[in-house]
């Protein structure tokens, strides 16, 4: 009797929780967005689209997702063909600068962008002499540019195992039936991908519309709203229904990603499993000699000159004494890390940042695996509600939730202002990530082992201790190093969630950007690649040890 | 009109996967490649087809050139059809657009009444006619593999490989695949290169076979060449399951170790050389009268018709022999085993 009780208290008390941390908040924002000064309506929704400002920023917000998903398919597509079929070499170091957007922070990319093409820079006053007209980066036109290259990485990894999958078999079986290599590559590769082309594309779009960094730096000085910076300016506004209006902005961004999100599930339910087909990871195609090394060396160059070029321009700006000048031997200083390094807020925002990194590793790591593991071996209810519910705060924009946390968690004393709810924001954004991590590293793991174990007399603990737990810790500390590095860099939360004391890293930059500081805002850039880039090789190296 | 298969090596870097392959094959044959995993049969039938490119050799159709070392016929070129084991069925047609598929990449296409017509043929001919709008996921393995003859001979192909094609499936659908093949075979006419590893199939469909180790040609003949006159030991051992008996020849008698003699017809020159008699399990018997080897029971395998059975002599050789079921021996029985007389 007593057991029946104590169940059904911890059950309702799981729901409970996951209830009042996930889902009151969306819930709160929600009910705030039909709330004003005249009382409960759809007033804020008329006023928005009554001001010129909200229709701009939604056909802006959809413009740029469409034609940056268009331009992160025609990139991530083309290469993830090159990399699977072809016989060019070099393929680790082509991977890898086409993940680089990935890995290093949107708005670093952003910034060293920006900073290629301003005035005054090397190749402005290069493209003059042209006669070419210079592109401006602070324009919708830029804004596409930046979030294509940023999100082709998500377009490759999804259409590169997919073209892998495909059994060599169906290739020759249409060769003999009288077509040439690329009639075949046009009529069995191409139709037999799309599910992953589409895929991708959704998940580029749902990246796009929720990016807040890019827009941020590029279209705020440049007035082109989009959804997530308008509702950063609302919020940041502080007027009398500013708070409301952001709600309603919300709102209507997350239909939008809902949407998203529903045609990719729809999409995910007719497509035949693959994940059960193994690799291919063999050449298809093998160009014959001039040409495979013109192949090999012309994406390196493009690829170089997109993600080097700009960075390398980024490194000699934050050498840089004064922006503008001429970027010469004796116009290069270490002033700018100088400064960084006697500034007491940069040390606190590397700080914050870092502490918010590893704890939300910590309450991730031990909550998603925890549930990943309810959820696998007892197909525990309140597991997969909990899976649900972080896949919702997910999906949903991260400057809405942010706004979300804000009406939730205001109220409650010392949590708004404080690390805490930057703290719990991360943790229930990136809680999925690690559920799918884990819940991946379990499978991999045949109840067999935990049986056997059983069998031999270890009680539950003691089975975890010996059996699960060295064989799950590789797979999912490379996964929460991931998690790691994303929280370390993050901007759209922090910039609605943080205050003075609690400033992180990306938000430092923010500022720094925005004020005009642009040699401060690259020297701080150049470091946080470079502790990201060796964040990375410390995962690559363990990821290779596992192998050996 | 044949398919001459000039001295083909084959290497992959420093591996020799073909050595110094030569066959001749005549218009209409249908020729088993029988082999071990690993002994370079699929290599072969991939150069055929064109997916490979010898590193030495010809390969002739027809006395048209189709590769050579510094030359190749592109695969579409060669009017091949091919059937994998795999089926290699297009997940996103159904068995009317596979059907389809060939016949529109042909340079002159057909009005659309003739490629139906062709297509409707072709379905009553493999038994298909209700399934031509299925999509591969809905069919079974039979039906599937019929989908991939059916297109492999839609085009009318003079040369129609396969690669194990029955490998995949289950042992009843196996034989009376077996006969569809064979039904093809005879329908079109085309000649036909079919790769197994399995002896049986080899035996039953092919009027010659192609044994083949480590990259070798072992012995090339029909079927009941191959069977009864084994010419190596490793076709001896492969094909037939052969009792190596060890002794000596003496003119049209084998003397065996232990004393016994029988007649037997002399085999190949290397048998001969080493003293040994191949003797299938169904040529040797259970002598009553202890005259013969003597042998002991290991284990026994009943298949309903008979029981075979394994024993060992004196020497731990191994012996293969068939016992009808009225006589039982155990393990660590005791027997002696002669020669049938014939």
């Amino acid at each position: 009797m007593r057991k029946i009780v104590k169940d059904h208290l911890t059950k309702s008390f799981l729901y409970f929780t996951i209830f009042f941390v996930f889902l009151m908040p969306l819930l709160k924002l929600f009910f705030m967005s039909f709330s004003g000064m005249d009382g409960i309506g759809i007033e804020n929704y008329v006023l928005l689209l009554q001001d010129n400002r909200t229709p701009e920023a939604i056909y802006n917000t959809m413009f740029i997702a469409v034609f940056s998903t268009v331009l992160s398919l025609l990139l991530g597509g083309l290469f993830a063909f090159f990399i699977a079929y072809t016989n060019i070499r070099k393929k680790r170091l082509i991977e890898l600068m086409v993940l680089a957007p990935f890995i290093i922070p949107s708005y670093i990319i952003a910034l060293s962008w920006s900073g290629l093409l301003d005035t005054g820079g090397v190749l402005q006053m290069s493209f003059t002499n042209l006669h070419i007209p210079v592109p401006n980066m602070y324009s919708i036109g830029g804004i596409v540019f930046v979030m294509g290259l940023c999100h082709m990485p998500i377009v490759y990894l999804s259409v590169l195992s997919t073209l892998r999958k495909i059994s060599k078999d169906l290739e020759w079986a249409a060769r003999t039936s009288g077509y040439t290599t690329s009639q075949t590559l046009m009529k069995i590769n191409f139709p037999l991908a799309m599910p992953a082309f589409m895929s991708g594309g959704i998940l580029a779009f749902l990246a796009a519309i929720d990016n807040f960094a890019i827009p941020a730096f590029l279209g705020i000085s440049a007035n082109i709203p989009v959804l997530s910076t308008s509702i950063y300016e609302k919020v940041i506004s502080f007027g009398p229904s500013s708070f409301n209006m952001a709600a309603a902005l919300s709102v209507i961004l997350s239909i939008i990603a809902i949407g998203g999100i529903t045609l990719q599930n729809l999409l995910i339910r007719g497509s035949s499993n693959q994940d059960s087909m193994q690799e291919d990871f063999s050449a298809r195609i093998f160009l014959s000699e001039p040409r495979r090394r013109n192949l090999q060396w012309g994406c390196i160059v493009f690829l170089g000159s997109i993600d080097m070029v700009p960075l390398l321009h980024m490194l000699l700006t934050a050498f840089q004494k004064n922006y503008g000048m001429q970027i010469a031997i004796d116009n290069l200083s270490l002033y700018n890390f100088s400064f960084l390094a006697n500034n007491h807020g940069v040390y606190q925002a590397i700080y914050n940042s870092a502490i918010l990194s590893i704890l939300t590793c910590v309450i991730c790591i031990i909550i998603g695996t925890a549930c990943a593991y309810a959820k696998v071996r007892y197909q525990n209810r309140a597991a997969m509600v909990l899976e649900s519910a972080a896949s919702l705060t997910y999906a949903i924009p991260g400057i809405v939730i942010a706004l979300a946390m804000i009406f939730h968690w205001g109220k409650i004393p010392h949590v708004y202002g404080s690390i805490g709810i930057l703290i719990l924001a991360y943790s229930t954004r990136y809680l999925i990530l690690q559920i799918k991590n884990s819940t991946t590293a379990i499978l991999a793991i045949h109840p067999a082992l935990e049986e056997a174990g059983k069998i031999f007399g270890a009680n539950e603990l003691r089975i975890w201790k010996t059996i699960v737990s060295p064989l799950l810790l590789r797979p999912i500390l490379t996964g929460a190093f991931l998690i790691f590095i994303s929280a370390l860099t993050e901007l759209s939360l922090s910039s609605m969630l943080a205050s003075a004391g609690t400033k992180t890293v990306g938000l430092f930059i923010f500022n720094l950007q925005q004020g005009g500081d642009y040699n401060l805002s690259a020297a701080l850039s150049v470091l946080i690649v470079l502790i990201v880039l060796l964040a990375y090789g410390i995962v690559e190296y363990l990821n290779r040890q596992k192998t050996c | 009109m044949s398919l001459r298969i000039e001295h083909i090596t084959k290497k992959f870097d420093a591996a020799t996967v073909l050595s110094d392959i030569d066959l001749e094959i005549r218009d209409g044959e249908f020729i088993s490649i029988l082999g071990p995993s690993g002994c370079g049969k699929t290599t072969l039938l991939r150069i055929i087809a064109g997916f490979l490119t010898p590193t030495s050799g010809e390969i002739k159709f027809n006395d048209r050139l189709y590769a050579s070392n510094n030359y190749s016929v592109p695969v579409e070129k060669r009017n091949l059809g091919m059937v994998f084991q795999s089926f290699a069925l297009w997940p996103h047609m159904t068995v009317k657009e596979h059907l389809a598929f060939p016949l529109q990449s042909q340079k002159v296409q057909q009005s659309k009444d003739v490629e139906n017509r062709i297509i409707d043929k072709i379905l009553a001919v493999t038994g298909l006619e209700k399934l031509a709008n299925s999509l591969p996921g809905e069919l079974s393995g039979g039906q599937q593999q019929r989908v991939a003859l059916a297109r492999a001979m839609i085009n009318k192909p003079k040369l129609l490989l396969m690669d194990e094609p029955l490998s995949a499936l289950d042992a009843d659908l196996k034989l009376s695949m077996r006969q569809e093949i064979q039904n093809i075979h005879k329908i079109t006419g085309a000649t036909i290169l079919y790769v197994t590893h399995d002896q049986s199939e080899a035996l039953a469909m092919s009027n010659r076979i192609v044994v083949m180790k480590d990259g070798t040609v072992e012995q090339f003949g029909t079927p009941e060449e191959i069977y009864g006159k084994p010419q190596t030991l490793f076709v001896a051992a492969f094909v037939g399951r052969h009792n190596m008996i060890s002794g000596k020849w003496d003119g049209k008698q084998f003397i065996c170790k232990n004393g016994t003699a029988f007649p037997a017809v002399p085999p190949a020159e290397c048998f001969i050389e080493k003293g040994i008699c191949p003797l299938r399990p169904e040529e040797l018997e259970v002598n009553r009268d202890n005259i013969g080897i003597c042998v002991e029971i290991v284990s026994k395998q009943y298949n309903g018709r008979e029981f075979l059975y394994t024993a060992v002599d004196a020497d731990k050789k191994t012996y293969h022999f068939y016992a009808i079921v009225t006589m039982l021996f155990s393990a660590g029985q005791k027997i002696h085993l002669t020669k049938k007389s014939v």
